[in-house]
């Protein structure tokens, strides 16, 4: 399961969806600047699945919801960074990316939804009470691909129903949508969306998606309900698909073929995938990649099979010793000690120095770079530094033990 | 404490402990009301004929999905909710365990009038909703709650001081510096200190706030703790720290714990024996070590399979789900609960009408052609159509192989007449949970001599 569907993932021309580069998201709060991102870079290519964990408040959320420019300003604020992003058409002609962080409201309208999608947490809150799946559904499809609704008329459809295909109608239009010029295309339109809908849901497995499609969002179950929004992000089929803990409000069983689900469908659309999560044994199952993120920097990044058979950084290998397993003896679990820090203006330190157990006086002081070292991928840690790098004794660098995680 | 972890059946060691609590056939219904007169017209059956018992010094893990009946369970069985049948009791011996189930075998009516005089003073003595006075505040002081949401279960406006020192000013315990003192010591053996005393709830952070939860439970020195899912609002470094400390607690005081979670990695790791739920019934019970090496129920098969890591062995196993959804407990399946998510059901499994009309609404010409649906009883009924085509059409949609093969196989009657179609299923009982091996129970009829298996496809 976790062999990798895209590209061989170590060949770094391999095209890129997506790169971060020092994104940095702030918070203003009554106690001071909160850093909730502070210095996040990575690369999500063609094809694969990436997944952020971190504990909560760590910033893998705020950094997935930058991607859409979903994050509230004020408080927040962008403070630096950038997030490229090249569509299917720029990575085919070699085009150029586009900034999500600088590009105009309305071409980010066009992106979010279209180009990227996101699956929220809750599908209980992100489906809209009012509203039945339908139109939920068909709502995508009318802001993003009404040149789609109107395929296969002959000549020119009336003004009237171009303006309904991208939900642009005028207040009392839709009267004239029942008497007789207009009535048969716009049934023909309903039923163009009615068809599509249908096989959006379709395709998530929803059994009988024409008696869904009436329902509204209380009436269907946990696991239907994010199946519809599965079905709602995938439209459009998006270059980029971000899944926010899409699991963490169902039942384990549930879970397991939801997760099954996105796999597929990854795979059938060539989609790439940013998986937000905090369940490390759920991750490990579905990502190619993993990237380990502590308050609001990346602490170590790579290949899911690596970090978890050899962990770099000594935040990863608390994390990956606190899972209960079957090598655990009861009351022997292993602990991080202490809680994550305030990241309201932080120091330039290493921000896991309080709890680290091979902190040294460097770290205190001395904020380590994610940078990837020769034999070693990218791990924001002193340990692996050589003395001249930093220009420092040999005996003020951590000591990691690396046989022993 | 014995290690169970060591004793691949564990049953002997575990049979000489005295049980704490032990329930015998509990149920918990909740009334559905409706109309304007709020008239009964159903039940919630959120717990549905539960027994087991929990030994003193053990740890009896509770699992199962959301909505299983297993909060209800907890809070039933710490007296914070009052059952509607069957009983809780404290410290029942196992002697008069096997009087009062064999006086239920004879029939009350049947009872010598001192087998009913014996039967009432033990009801008297040990069960919960019956005691009185002493010995209810007896039972209250020695049965702690430890709640899922440590914000909403700490009093805001209460200092630590307040909310840990509660149970001790109530029992008379303790008042003044003295009261302090031992604050300060519960506070101590939970890992926090003087330093917390005269601090809010809200400056604290979650796994702290489960700290000062679990220190109101110990104050009165409690033998028994109802621990309701203590860890999964947690962080996965935080819930190790809290593991930890629950551990030690139990082996510092000798506790006897009941934890009720739905994430089975913990389960394993603080259980000496695991009762898995569904639906308000007990799936399967069994020793921890046991139940993760030979599960003898597919529900707990499918639990594992939706988490492989807890299986020892590939890593890379898999992941696998179920289809379906938990069924509404207030129209529980008959026979076995599982049978309509099952992947290994057979005939004898309990098919019903609710499941033929369940298939038959998936397709929605017949769903709009069904008129009405008139049953003699669960197994057996007549559907009417609009239209004769529609019957037809769902006859032969209930034989063709859309439908699960045990599910034809259990169909013995299925006529169609003009716009009727009749439907008749096998009648099963209700599944009974048995033995299979020592410590092991499971109401699984493939692993039990309930069913004549011939039957099977």
């Amino acid at each position: 399961m976790t062999a990798p569907a895209a590209a061989p993932l170590s060949d770094k021309t391999a095209s890129r969806v997506a790169s971060v580069e020092e994104l940095r998201i702030h918070f203003d709060t009554k106690a001071g600047r909160l850093h909730a991102v502070d210095g996040v870079s990575f690369d999500i290519f063609d094809g694969e699945s990436l997944g952020l964990v971190g504990e909560t408040g760590c910033g893998k959320s705020v950094t997935a919801r930058s991607f859409l420019r979903l994050i509230p300003v004020p408080p927040g604020t962008y403070a630096g960074g950038r997030i490229h992003f090249w569509s299917k058409e720029a990575r085919q002609t070699g085009g150029s990316p586009v900034d999500l962080l600088q590009v105009p409201a309305s071409q980010m309208r066009d992106i979010r939804g279209n180009r990227i999608a996101m699956i929220f947490q809750d599908p209980g809150k992100a489906l809209n009470p009012a509203l039945s799946i339908r139109e939920q559904v068909a709502e995508v499809f009318y802001q993003h691909r009404s040149e789609d609704l109107l395929d296969g008329w002959n000549g020119t459809p009336p003004r009237p129903i171009r303006r309904a295909a991208g939900q642009r109608s005028g207040k009392l239009e839709w009267l004239a949508f029942k008497v007789p010029p207009l009535r048969s295309p716009a049934r023909r339109l309903r039923k163009r969306v009615d068809d599509l809908v249908g096989d959006a849901l379709a395709e998530t497995q929803i059994p009988n998606p024409r008696k869904i499609m009436t329902s509204y969002p209380h009436e269907l179950s946990g696991g239907m309900k994010q199946r519809v929004m599965i079905a709602q992000a995938l439209a459009c089929n998006p270059d980029l698909l971000i899944a926010d803990e899409p699991t963490t409000a169902l039942d384990v069983t549930i879970q397991a073929r939801i997760m099954e689900l996105i796999r597929e469908l990854q795979l059938r659309h060539q989609t790439s995938v940013l998986y937000i999560s905090h369940d490390l044994s759920l991750v490990r199952r579905i990502c190619d990649r993993i990237a380990v993120m502590y308050a609001g920097r990346i602490a170590e990044i790579g290949q899911t099979r690596h970090v978890f058979h050899d962990p770099l950084h000594p935040y990863t290998r608390g994390l990956l010793a606190a899972i209960p397993s079957l090598a655990h003896q009861r009351g022997e679990l292993a602990v991080i000690d202490g809680t994550v820090p305030e990241l309201i203006d932080p120091q330039p330190a290493c921000r896991f120095h309080t709890r680290c157990s091979y902190a040294t006086d460097l770290c205190g002081r001395l904020d380590p770079p994610l940078v990837a070292r020769p034999g070693l991928r990218p791990v924001a840690c002193h340990g692996y530094a050589s003395p001249d790098e930093l220009g420092v004794a040999a005996d003020q660098l951590p000591r990691l033990d690396r046989d022993a995680p | 404490m014995t290690n169970l972890r060591d004793d691949p059946v564990g049953a002997a060691t575990r049979a000489e402990e005295r049980p704490v609590i032990t329930l015998r056939g509990v149920k918990k219904y909740f009334p559905v009301r409706e109309g304007v007169l709020q008239q009964i017209v159903g039940h919630v059956r959120a717990v549905d004929g539960v027994s087991f018992e929990i030994r003193q010094g053990q740890t009896l893990g509770l699992v199962g999905e959301s909505g299983c009946g297993k909060t209800t369970l907890g809070r039933c069985i710490a007296g914070l909710t009052d059952t509607t049948g069957g009983g809780i009791y404290f410290r029942l011996s196992e002697a008069d365990r096997m009087f009062l189930d064999e006086m239920d075998a004879v029939g009350q009516d049947r009872q010598t009038s001192e087998q009913q005089a014996k039967v009432e003073s033990i009801e008297r003595a040990h069960r919960i909703d019956r005691l009185k006075g002493e010995t209810w505040r007896t039972y209250r002081r020695n049965c702690q709650f430890v709640f899922q949401d440590a914000f909403s279960s700490l009093n805001p406006r209460h200092l630590v001081k307040d909310i840990v020192g509660r149970p001790l000013r109530v029992y008379k315990e303790a008042s003044g510096t003295d009261l302090t003192e031992r604050v300060v010591e519960l506070l101590e053996s939970v890992g926090l200190g003087r330093q917390h005393l005269y601090r809010y709830p809200h400056q604290f952070s979650g796994g702290q706030r489960q700290r000062i939860s679990i220190a109101r439970a110990l104050a009165l020195d409690p033998e028994f703790i109802v621990l309701d899912e203590p860890t999964s609002a947690l962080d996965v470094s935080v819930q190790s720290q809290i593991l930890n400390l629950l551990h030690k607690l139990q082996q510092d005081r000798g506790l006897t714990y009941l934890f009720i979670t739905h994430d089975l990695g913990v389960v394993r790791l603080m259980s000496d024996e695991i009762v898995v739920m569904y639906v308000g019934e007990v799936m399967e019970r069994a020793g921890a070590q046991e139940l993760f090496a030979s599960p003898r129920h597919p529900y707990t098969e499918a639990l594992l399979a939706a988490n492989p890591d807890l299986l020892e062995g590939d890593e890379e196993a898999e992941m696998r789900g179920l289809e379906g959804t938990v069924p509404d407990p207030a129209r529980p399946p008959r026979g076995c609960k599982f049978h309509t998510r099952c992947p290994v059901a057979t005939p004898r499994c309990g098919w019903e009408v609710d499941d033929a009309v369940a298939w038959l609404s998936d397709n929605s010409t017949i769903l709009e052609g069904l008129g009405g649906v008139e049953r003699s009883s669960d197994f057996e009924s007549v559907l009417r159509f609009a239209e004769p085509g529609t019957a037809a059409e769902a006859e032969s949609l209930l034989a063709s192989a859309a439908i699960p093969d045990a599910m034809r196989a259990a169909l013995v009657e299925l006529d169609q007449d003009g716009p009727e179609l009749r439907i008749r299923f096998e009648e099963v009982d209700r599944v009974r949970l048995e033995d299979v091996d020592v410590g092991h129970m499971t109401s699984c009829i493939l692993h039990t001599s309930q069913a004549d298996l011939d039957s099977r496809p």
